[in-house]
């Protein structure tokens, strides 16, 4: 094990599925010279050149679309936008090309690359750089979205996207890249896409979150256990294909759901999971399933009101206790 | 005319909604000036809300734990419990569709000290699905049971509770024994691909989920598979007219998987079966962990066998649970309420009955296991807890020299439930030993 940031963990998987497969190659907004806005591919253009490096102009839409191309022609492109906002850009290359391709040429084309953004709120970059448009990657059949909250998820599930023959998007969030957690040694170390992770166990009501939503769970545990109430949080790590094993096996212990994502509430991810489970779970249910997502406004600039719109610890508590009642 | 109670200048001009925390009174109690009305939680901390003058609370509009506008009126103060008229009471301003608008709740007088009957909306009882499941497996009318919940929906624990005080003519008409289903045992998987293979074999009337104490250690390390034997869990119902047959059921599904060199790890029934597993497959079973191994003597409690199998109602079945252990406190209300779950089918209890008559007729194991235990070739413990009520621990006594016995104080019949940490030693030092 080796104590790491979330960025570094990024940074050692990029590096090491670069070091082991040459058709890898990185490109996106300043992540050569300058090393990524977050730092996640610092020092990777003085390793590997910029051939493999690449910055490039601000369109993410040429990027993405540049990334499919790449992919089919037989490359494994890992592609960085900076902020998970402009993900709208990118959409008709994920919706009409990367998600269909494979069908529309019967299975002779794969298409393995793997866009990274970040997104989310919380440290008061407004209405176009804090959002978390989960959902929005998540509606479309065919990409793969993964969320890990911890840097050992990180590292293993960005190696498993790269080697992924489908699109993966790899959503992270901007206040989980200072965060540590010891990361296991190895290059081999995977964590698989579509396996969540049960971690804190309980026995009362169920949280299901991904990303940095996962420390407000575990957060809002603390909260509950003070009230003698055993919450289980489960870190879904993969929002696309669905643990739904893991979903259903923590239901049927506990008979309630509180979802948290940190998006939009209508027509969002926590209303998905949310009417996953009902169809699944509904027997097992002790409570309406609980959502705890963002309001449906735009985020604040401002940073206390942006504090007082985000899901957070005490939300999710609320939810979970008016489940319990 | 009464006086609105919103959270004012507490509340903060940057918020935009707060929580109830709790409500200190209830509609129809008089308060004083100065009085706590209720604890809301803002962005900084929780505040009390007091009364501005003496009165009678006449309404409350939002409910414990429901999030709100920060300017909504959250109760009226009156000057009797009829007095509901306030300025701009007229028109509602509830934003209809934004699920910040608060929900016009009226909570009843009192409501802590009485708890209400279920509501009922237009003949239809509202409770909960998993609360509508267990009424009806356990023969409960929903008409007459209480809902607990401020929601005014009846809750498991409400059918749980009434079922416990459910008259005793009301039993259920008895169940026939389900035709005989076809088609393999269950086996569920999980753990590593590559790790060596732990084979897992549950006890009478449990299931392969009660192995959870222990799977979930081992999944990160090993292959697991847990069984369900006929009868229990996700596997087919069908009589398995005698132990031995019951054995070459076992080691079909064993073999279907073809496993080299698993750790077999059985309880109770399952323990029995672990033991003439490895007793006919002996180079396929590289250690043994035996907990409260049935088939080491004759006696078992037989009272247990019949009453566990039968039991339709958590109640019945939660007296049931605390014979299986020692520390009673284990079987708390969502233990019952899981345990129960399992067991809501009615044919699955028949066909347990049925299979416990046969294994355990006149409170007697129909088998022995004594020889073959002697017999063991691989590196093998015995756990078994020295309060067991179901099954002598003495029987461990029998084994050779070269086994293993790990017999716990103030443990009952099921070790990996009661001590899982000392269990899940147990295994992994001797899985490691191999």
């Amino acid at each position: 094990m080796t104590l790491m940031r979330y960025a570094e963990a990024l940074n050692a998987a990029l590096r090491e599925e670069m070091q082991r497969d040459a058709s890898v190659f990185l490109f996106g907004e300043d992540i050569g010279r300058y090393g990524g806005v977050f730092k996640v591919s610092k020092d990777l253009r003085d390793e590997f050149g910029d051939a493999r490096v690449r910055d490039t102009p601000i369109s993410e839409q040429a990027l993405t679309a540049m990334a499919v191309t790449a992919a089919m022609s037989g490359t494994r492109p890992v592609l960085e936008i900076m902020y998970a906002d402009f993900l709208p850009l990118s959409l008709d290359a994920l919706v009409n090309q990367a998600s269909v391709f494979t069908y529309l040429w019967e299975g002779q084309v794969d298409i393995p690359f793997v866009l990274r953004t970040q997104g989310g709120g919380g440290v008061g970059t407004g209405a176009q750089h804090a959002k978390s448009l989960d959902a929005m990657v998540c509606h479309i059949p065919g990409i793969k979205v993964v969320a890990p909250a911890t840097p050992a998820d990180a590292k293993g599930l960005l190696k498993s996207a790269i080697r992924d023959r489908q699109p993966v998007v790899f959503l992270e969030h901007k206040l989980l890249y200072n965060t540590r957690g010891e990361v296991p040694d190895g290059d081999e170390v995977l964590v698989p896409i579509g396996k969540a992770k049960t971690v804190v166990e309980g026995k009362h009501v169920s949280i299901f979150a991904s990303s940095k939503m996962v420390i407000e769970a575990e957060n809002a545990a603390r909260l509950l256990a003070k009230d003698g109430i055993e919450a289980e949080v489960i870190d879904l790590r993969t929002l696309r294909p669905l643990d739904l094993d893991a979903i259903r096996q923590s239901i049927a212990k506990t008979n309630h759901a509180v979802v948290v994502n940190e998006g939009w509430t209508f027509c969002g991810y926590a209303s998905e999971l949310s009417a996953t489970i009902m169809e699944h779970c509904f027997d097992d249910l002790d409570a309406p399933v609980a959502r705890v997502a963002m309001p449906d406004m735009a985020i604040p600039y401002s940073e206390p009101l942006e504090m007082a719109v985000l899901p957070n610890a005490v939300k999710i508590a609320a939810a979970a206790k008016k489940a319990l009642a | 005319m009464a006086t609105p109670i919103t959270a004012g200048a507490v509340a903060g001009e940057y918020m935009e909604t707060l929580v109830i925390v709790e409500w200190r009174v209830g509609v129809g109690d008089t308060v004083a000036e100065g009085d706590v009305l209720l604890t809301i939680e803002t962005a900084k901390a929780a505040v009390d809300i007091e009364a501005p003058c003496a009165g009678v609370v006449s309404a409350i509009f939002a409910e414990a734990d429901s999030e709100v506008p920060a300017a909504a009126v959250l109760c009226l103060i009156g000057t009797d419990s009829s007095d509901v008229d306030y300025d701009g009471g007229e028109t509602p301003t509830v934003e209809s569709g934004l699920s910040s608008a608060p929900a016009t709740v009226a909570v009843a007088a009192g409501g802590a000290a009485e708890a209400p009957r279920a509501a009922v909306t237009s003949g239809r009882v509202l409770a909960s699905p998993a609360a509508r499941r267990a009424a009806s497996s356990a023969g409960i009318d929903l008409r007459a049971v209480r809902a607990s919940s401020p929601s005014g929906r009846i809750k498991l624990r409400d059918v749980a509770e009434a079922s416990q005080r459910a008259p005793l003519f009301a039993v259920q008409a008895p169940v026939d024994l389900p035709a005989d289903e076809h088609g393999p045992l269950k086996v569920h998987r999980s753990g590593t691909a590559s790790g060596t293979p732990v084979f897992l074999i549950h006890g009478f009337a449990s299931d392969s989920l009660s192995w959870y104490p222990l799977d979930r250690h081992l999944a990160k390390n090993h292959a697991v598979y847990r069984l369900d034997l006929p009868n229990h869990g996700a596997s087919p119902k069908r009589q398995v007219g005698s132990f031995a047959n019951l054995v070459r059921e076992v080691r079909e599904a064993f073999d279907a998987l073809d496993l080299d060199g698993a750790h077999v790890i059985g309880h109770s029934l399952g323990g029995a079966l672990a033991l003439a597993l490895a007793d006919t497959r002996p180079r396929k079973v590289a250690s043994l962990a035996l907990f409260a191994p049935g088939g080491l003597g004759p006696r078992v409690n037989g009272d247990f066998i019949g009453g566990i199998a039968r039991a339709s109602r958590p109640g019945s079945l939660e007296a049931w649970l605390k014979v299986m252990v020692h520390d009673q406190k284990l079987i708390d209300p969502a233990f019952v309420n899981a345990a129960f779950a399992a067991r809501a089918d009615a044919e699955l209890r028949a066909a347990q009955s049925h299979m416990g008559e046969t294994l355990f007729a006149d409170g007697t194991q129909s088998f022995d296991l004594a020889a073959a235990l002697q017999r063991l070739e691989c590196p093998t413990r015995i756990v078994w807890g020295r309060r067991d009520r179901v099954l002598d621990w003495r029987g461990a006594l029998q084994a050779p020299g070269q086994v293993g016995l790990h017999l716990l104080p103030d443990v009952g019949h099921v070790p990996q439930l009661e001590a899982p940490d000392l269990s899940l030693g147990i295994v992994t030092a001797l899985i490691k030993s191999v």
